[in-house]
């Protein structure tokens, strides 16, 4: 054959939006030359519910179930999140147990979704067994939460002005029991993949995010820290009562998928540090501030938000004064900015690689929709 | 730098261009008056060394039936600052300038104003199918104008 007539040409795969490795269901435009990626381009909606425009219909305390659905693997953030900005805007005070309730549930959830993330980050890896480790200690939790609100997803927990309902008297001694075991659990966890060769070359080096561009995008959460900014809003911008609590804000530089996998390791010791001071220091007392379940919040307008584990959450909630229902609630996801900045991560790799940068990224497909 | 502090830094830089807003009730919310100068603004509160309004949190839109309200919640991870504000658009035709040349991460958020809302965003590289179906032909859902077919409005109470 004449070597004239030979030639190469981009073509393009789509990805999804069934994939399992794509955490809900988000589709990829990969335009390829060869086995490369030259541009990629999410198509997503395919998990848009409407979220903002029913609770457009709702009573404040209606929300917060509807709420539970934005984002379901840390359904307490989306509680307190709501929560927090109605409580703001009507300004109701929450009582002091309410608020280490809050801070116990929260960072247990953080923990449990952190685990999410690493069984399913293996698994998307092709490593079955650390799934199966992360996944007992996420029962555990699990188990936590099923006694306090007879929940194991969708808590609506976290209420207006408190939360739904006491500990029952098991918690304290069950929780206790899980944070003396978590640390050499995650031990456990780094012993399987640290040293593991196959892991670090998927990992490292692959999907490097710089500061600058991260910020660009408004990259929050676990992604942002490990391009080397220390920035969490529960230091900076602290909401609720945690300013009261002592923990380390983990930080790494390369931005690369290992060191997003570094952080949220370390960020599980954290979160478990906090819970073990709040059962400390919880008092006895009240668990909720008695509100109307039609009441109406004063006119206002409100941006309010907190570190969720995929980074900021935010909620945006116009009150008009007149009526009991939220004018406008608008919901902000971490995910939803790192989707964005996927395409500029992924160029240059190949296609096992999105995989793993999705992964890293912790990118979850309803918090992006609503 | 707190609320008031704030607020008089940039009402002394920025002078009648914005009015501050008590619509918030934790952090301060200004007007941006002309939407012919959002981009500028978003400019210049980036570039400010004393604001360094490096992050972008959110973009909003409301209808408030007789106008559109479009919201930029915004923050600075290197000084710590966080405020709102807003500019005010016409019901009938409403356009206003794209962000991205500011922050990068605007893309989706006007996006997603254009769809559901139908506000025109100008100079935006590609508007069009974003998180409704690809054959949606029912106009701009969001809009308080609009319901959907079988949409049971809640009793008051």
């Amino acid at each position: 054959m004449d070597t004239k007539e030979l030639r190469t040409e981009e073509f393009t795969v789509n990805m999804g939006p069934h994939h399992p490795s794509t955490h809900g269901v988000c589709r990829f435009k990969l335009t390829m030359d060869g086995e490369v990626i030259v541009k990629a381009e999410p198509v997503i909606g395919y998990l848009h519910r409407a979220l903002e425009k029913i609770c457009e219909n709702r009573t404040f305390p209606q929300c917060i179930p509807v709420m539970d659905r934005f984002e379901y693997c840390t359904s307490m953030s989306c509680n307190m999140v709501f929560a927090l900005a109605v409580e703001k805007l009507a300004g109701i005070q929450v009582p002091e147990r309410a608020e280490y309730l809050r801070v116990i549930m929260l960072e247990l959830n953080r923990i449990a979704s952190h685990l999410i993330w690493y069984g399913t980050t293996c698994l998307d890896l092709g490593a079955l067994t650390p799934f199966l480790y992360a996944f007992r200690e996420r029962e555990d939790i699990l188990d936590l939460f099923e006694m306090t609100c007879g929940q194991r997803l969708t808590y609506n927990y976290i209420r207006i002005g408190g939360v739904s309902r006491d500990i029952p008297e098991p918690f304290v001694p069950k929780a206790r029991k899980f944070l003396d075991e978590f640390d050499a659990r995650v031990d456990d966890y780094e012993a399987l993949l640290n040293g593991n060769p196959i892991f670090i070359t998927r990992n490292k080096d692959v999907g490097v995010m710089s500061k600058e561009l991260a910020l660009q995008y408004g990259v929050s959460g676990p992604a942002l820290r490990a391009s080397g900014v220390r920035f969490d809003l529960r230091r900076d911008d602290p909401y609720g009562i945690y300013d009261r609590f002592k923990f380390n804000i983990p930080v790494y530089h390369n931005g690369d998928c290992l060191d997003r996998y570094l952080v949220r390791m370390q960020e599980m010791r954290e979160s478990a540090k906090i819970v073990r001071q709040a059962l400390e220091q919880m008092p006895e007392g009240e668990i909720a501030t008695k509100i109307s379940p039609v009441f109406k919040a004063k006119e206002g307008e409100i941006y309010s938000r907190i570190e969720n584990s995929r980074g900021e959450m935010g909620v945006y909630i116009k009150a008009d004064g007149k009526e009991k229902k939220p004018y406008r609630v608008k919901m902000r996801g971490g995910s939803f900015n790192q989707l964005q900045v996927m395409p500029h991560l992924v160029v240059g790799h190949k296609i096992a690689d999105v995989v793993a940068i999705m992964a890293s990224l912790d990118i979850i497909m309803p918090e992006v929709d609503r | 730098m707190d609320r008031e502090k704030l607020t008089a830094y940039l009402q002394e830089k920025f002078g009648d261009k914005i009015e501050a807003l008590t619509c918030g009730p934790v952090e301060p919310f200004f007007l941006v008056k002309n939407k012919e100068e959002i981009l500028q603004f978003c400019k210049d509160i980036r570039d400010d060394l004393e604001l360094q309004i490096d992050y972008l949190c959110a973009i909003t839109a409301v209808d408030t039936t007789e106008k559109f309200e479009i919201i930029y919640s915004v923050a600075s991870v290197a000084k710590k600052i966080r405020f709102d504000y807003k500019v005010i658009l016409d019901h009938d035709n409403p356009e206003i300038d794209s962000v991205i040349d500011a922050w990068a991460g605007a893309d989706w958020y006007e996006r997603e104003i254009w769809e559901l809302y139908g506000v025109k965003i100008k100079n935006h590289p590609s508007l069009g199918q974003f998180l409704l179906p690809d054959d949606w032909n029912q106009g701009h859902p969001m809009r308080r104008d609009w319901d959907a077919p079988d949409f049971i409005r809640m009793p008051e109470f």
